[in-house]
């Protein structure tokens, strides 16, 4: 009983608690540019109506045009299942699962840009190309950065992974992690979500020619990941296990916040880069990440 | 039961089909399909328990007593080529049929026999002499096998290719064998771990067990040879043909002793070829040569996985090291089963369209559902992700590795390191693999052939439904396969003895098919609920462009682009430009190519040099007598002055 309690708890907290992210990073860039900007639940609301919206299909488009979101919104949804929620745990813990939480989220790729490519537009295939390129690189790093908490812990289970802090090497981690999420996450100043009708842009080009509740999965789904990088960037960083459980809940909540509002500031404060200098960012990130393991090395030894 | 007497009757009845396949096409199909299923049924029964088969015959051949031997780890490799053996004759039935090519087909359904046969050979011989000989035939056959269309040029070339970088191994192999012979007196097989001056013949083994693996740099001969070859023999070669390469590496790295810096060589070898491997792949533009450089990638992971085992054993027998072998093995059937599936869909595309230019496909789906819905299996089984096959073994790897690096010993950082390429490989192969699945299935056709495609016949889609139901049972039950791959990492390793299957290997099982049935559950559900909203079907939105082309279409090349750019330093793209002129331009055109770079920038030059220098030597034979008598007294007056100056010494 307890099991199923928890399992629904930490469910409706993943689900209903990720929209507020993107709501809350527009009233950070709003209030910075003196605008009063669209209420903090503006998701909510677009949720709401999208779900009972009709859908409109591409021509050209297969089945899976409306399946690739819904498979990619379980696929993000049964990730974020096996990151632990600070003193509620994860769903799911095994020796192993930090891999699968990272091949899952690329699942949740995959789905996407094979919902884009369905199409068949230009567009819609450069957002793709970019979002499997990067990828690339954001892969990497969150690789060295995952092996970094196993050199500190020991552990290759998310659950004692994110359990205590990185020591000396979480300044690095957090910069590269914080990088990486801004890159999955398609924010300034890789992609920018405020526009989708520019020839640079990644995720939101990849989404022009869905409608209706494909787009809200494909929105909801997005909100998601944003959380499951937020919560894992927090965690990755602060000492977790050494908090009573309600000061854990605090802390965690203070620390996704704070990662939002920066978000927000980053946004507000940068313009998106050239592309040119895309790649040498997410290098930066990656080494970062590789510094953070050497540190790590170093410092467990 | 004893695995004995179904090796027997599947020897018996591949040899017959040899003989059966130029008259009779039903008779060779049964045989052959009853000889893959019964060396299939002994290599299962060898692997679910039953003690191995060993058996030294009386009579001699080439001065040798036959001596047969299937262990687990032999088994392993024999049950891929089993199956791949029987899917693959049953795809030629429909692929390759006499109707078709009256002049090749019945030549390839023999030549086809000897190849499984060989392949079975040089898995169960355990004499060096022997070996070398089915190791000789499997090649001519491949060799035979890849240039059944023999009228283009293209294939013509890439089967010399392969013939001549298949004899470069084989010359390593023959200097391997008989050094070896040398060394213990004789050509018998067998574990010989306690001789450690055995120990630096394992670098022979490795080059010449690496050519024929297509271990990257040596890889020069695959891409073509896969390519040009007809489809189901590339399944073939992709799927079970290169294994053998890595067996041989498995085989003679778990018999004789191995230098100490063997695991670093294959390990870094490995992960460099998961790399550049996939990097090639991503940016290939013809849909078969893309598979091909797929499978140096994935022999690259399989080999992580086994030169982390050889790092593993020379490190007191750390754990770590038998969840990468068992990776590796288990990464062996899975890249065998959606290899051979992607390559049988290549063939099906193949066959209804007459093209492999990717720029030329697309919007496949409608004209080959079938086909589109196995290939999407195998694509998503390659890029390694959950809910398939291909994850749970890259899986393993990965524990392997991130175990590794949790111990903190010195092969930690080779761990680190390949780690690292891991990653960015499979990150790789998923965007290599949209590419793929999008260019060739989805969006408007590019082209008439394309668009004028038909569905397979159901003797190729049989095949292909088989090896995509392998896949997907092997993705979610992969605790089936455990004690199977556990016998064959303990085949290779006694200190490592089967045991039950890990803990987390059943958790992954258990998570793979959880998220199987809500993956169905949400697209079933997606699909009802969502289709039922359906307002209308409208022309694609190109940002108000109101009459799209299919020319408009992000092309292959274009999606590889970025990644292309990166990978500059060793893909060398060229490119051959003409920008549209005037006021009213008439003709653009831009045509990107790939190189085969260690082919063309390293082999290319070196073998120019080799015959200009041979070109120069043969001045000296001119045909003309009198300097040939000058050649004998020159000679004679050397030898003359070399003999008295050592007698005045």
């Amino acid at each position: 009983m307890m099991i199923v309690l928890g399992f629904v708890l930490r469910l409706a907290l993943w689900l209903l608690l990720a929209p507020l992210l993107p709501g809350l990073i527009n009233k950070v860039k709003a209030w910075v540019a003196g605008r009063r900007g669209p209420p903090v639940l503006q998701l909510y609301y677009d949720l709401a109506r999208l779900w009972h919206k009709q859908v409109v299909m591409s021509t050209l488009a297969s089945p899976a045009f409306i399946i690739g979101p819904a498979v990619a919104w379980v696929a993000v949804l049964a990730a974020t299942l096996l990151v632990p929620l600070g003193p509620a745990g994860a769903t799911l813990s095994f020796r192993g699962d930090v891999i699968l939480m990272l091949y899952l989220l690329a699942l949740a790729r995959f789905a996407t840009t094979w919902a884009a490519m369905e199409t068949g537009s230009a567009f819609e295939g450069m957002g793709a190309a970019r979002e499997v390129s990067f990828a690339v690189l954001a892969e990497a790093a969150m690789i060295a950065a995952m092996l970094t908490l196993a050199v500190q812990t020991g552990s290759v289970s998310l659950a004692t992974m994110l359990a205590p802090s990185v020591g000396t090497s979480a300044v690095l981690l957090a910069a590269g992690l914080f990088t990486v999420l801004l890159v999955e996450n398609c924010r300034v100043p890789f992609d920018d979500p405020a526009t989708h009708l520019e020839l640079t842009m990644i995720h939101e080009v990849m989404v022009l020619d869905h409608s209706g509740p494909p787009l809200a999965a494909i929105l909801h789904g997005a909100s998601l990941k944003l959380l499951l990088f937020a919560v894992l960037l927090t965690q990755a960083v602060l000492p977790m296990g050494t908090y009573s459980p309600a000061v854990a809940a605090a802390v965690l909540l203070t620390g996704v916040l704070v990662v939002t509002v920066g978000v927000g500031a980053v946004e507000s404060l940068m313009a998106r880069f050239s592309f040119r200098r895309v790649p040498l960012l997410l290098t930066t990130a990656v080494l970062l990440c590789v510094f953070a393991l050497l540190v790590a090395w170093q410092g467990a030894a | 039961m004893r695995a004995g007497p179904w090796l027997v009757l599947a020897l018996a009845a591949l040899t017959l089909s040899a003989v059966a396949g130029r008259r009779w096409p039903r008779t060779w199909l049964v045989l052959i399909v009853a000889g893959g299923a019964a060396a299939a049924a002994a290599s299962v029964l060898v692997l679910s328990g039953a003690p191995g088969w060993e058996w030294r015959g009386a009579f001699r051949i080439g001065g040798e007593a036959l001596h047969l031997r299937l262990d687990a780890l032999s088994a392993v490799f024999l049950a891929l080529v089993g199956v791949l053996g029987g899917a693959g004759a049953v795809y030629a039935h429909g692929y390759w049929s006499d109707a078709q090519y009256p002049a090749s087909a019945p030549r390839g359904r023999a030549w086809w026999s000897v190849l499984v046969l060989s392949m079975t050979l040089v898995l169960t011989l355990s004499n060096g002499l022997h070996f070398l000989v089915a190791w000789e035939s499997f090649a001519i056959a491949a060799f035979f096998l890849i240039t059944l269309d023999g009228g283009a040029r293209a294939v013509r070339s890439a089967g010399w290719l392969y013939l001549a970088a298949s004899h470069a191994g084989t010359l390593a192999l023959f200097a391997f064998f008989a050094l070896l012979s040398a060394r213990t007196g004789s050509w018998d097989l067998g574990p010989m771990n306690a001789q450690a001056a055995l120990a630096p013949l394992f670098w022979l083994a490795l080059f010449g067990f690496g050519v024929k693996a297509g271990l990257f740099p040596l890889h020069v001969w695959l891409p073509s040879a896969h390519a040009n070859a007809p489809s189901h023999v590339s399944a073939i070669m992709s799927g079970a043909a290169i294994k053998m390469g890595v067996y041989g590496i498995l085989r003679f790295s778990g018999w004789l002793p191995v230098p100490n810096a063997a695991g670093w060589v294959v390990i870094g070898f490995g992960a460099v070829s998961a790399l550049l491997g996939i990097a090639f792949a991503f940016a290939q533009g013809d849909l078969k040569r893309l598979l091909a450089y797929c499978s140096v990638e994935n022999v690259g992971i399989i080999l992580v996985g086994v030169g982390g085992a050889m790092l593993a054993s020379t490190a007191g027998d750390a754990v770590w090291g038998r969840l990468l072998l068992a990776g590796a093995l288990l990464h062996v059937w899975n890249h065998g089963l959606f290899k051979g599936l992607l390559f049988m869909g290549a063939g099906s595309v193949l066959h209804a369209t007459g093209t492999r230019e990717l720029s030329r496909l697309g919007g496949l789906w409608r004209r080959l559902p079938w086909t589109s819905l196995m290939f999407a299996v195998g694509v998503l089984a390659v890029a390694g992700l959950p809910p398939l096959n291909g994850f749970v073994s890259e899986w393993l790897v990965y524990l392997g590795l991130f175990d590794a690096v949790t111990s903190r010993g010195p092969s930690a950082w080779a761990a680190i390191f390949a780690a690292l390429l891991l990653g960015t490989a499979g990150a790789l192969a998923l965007a290599s693999f949209v590419k793929v699945g999008a260019t060739v299935f989805l969006g408007a056709p590019r082209g008439p052939a394309a668009a004028k495609a038909h569905e397979s016949g159901r003797a190729m889609l049989a095949p292909m439904g088989a090896l995509a139901a392998l896949c997907v049972t092997l993705g979610l039950a992969p605790t089936l396969a455990w004690p199977a791959i556990a016998r064959g990492v303990a085949a290779w390793h006694p200190a490592w003895p089967a045991t039950a299957a890990p803990l987390a290997l059943q958790a992954i099982g258990g998570a793979q098919l959880a998220l199987a049935t809500l993956l169905i559950a949400g697209a079933i559900v997606a699909w009802h609920q969502w289709r039922g909203k359906l307002a209308r079907r409208a022309l694609t939105w190109d940002c108000g462009y109101a009459v799209p082309t299919a020319r408009m279409q992000y092309s292959s090349a274009s999606f590889a682009g970025i990644v292309t750019g990166w990978f500059r330093w060793i893909l060398w793209p060229r490119l051959a430009l003409r920008r549209p002129r005037g006021l009213l331009p008439a003709r653009a055109l831009r045509l990107e190519r790939i190189p085969e770079t260690v082919l063309e920038l390293v082999i290319a030059p070196v073998g120019a040099l080799f015959l200009q220098t041979a070109s120069g030597a043969r001045r000296l034979q001119h045909g003309s007598l009198q300097a040939y008598i000058l050649y004998v007294v020159v000679a004679l007056a050397a030898l003359g002055a070399m003999v008295l100056e050592a007698g005045a010494r």
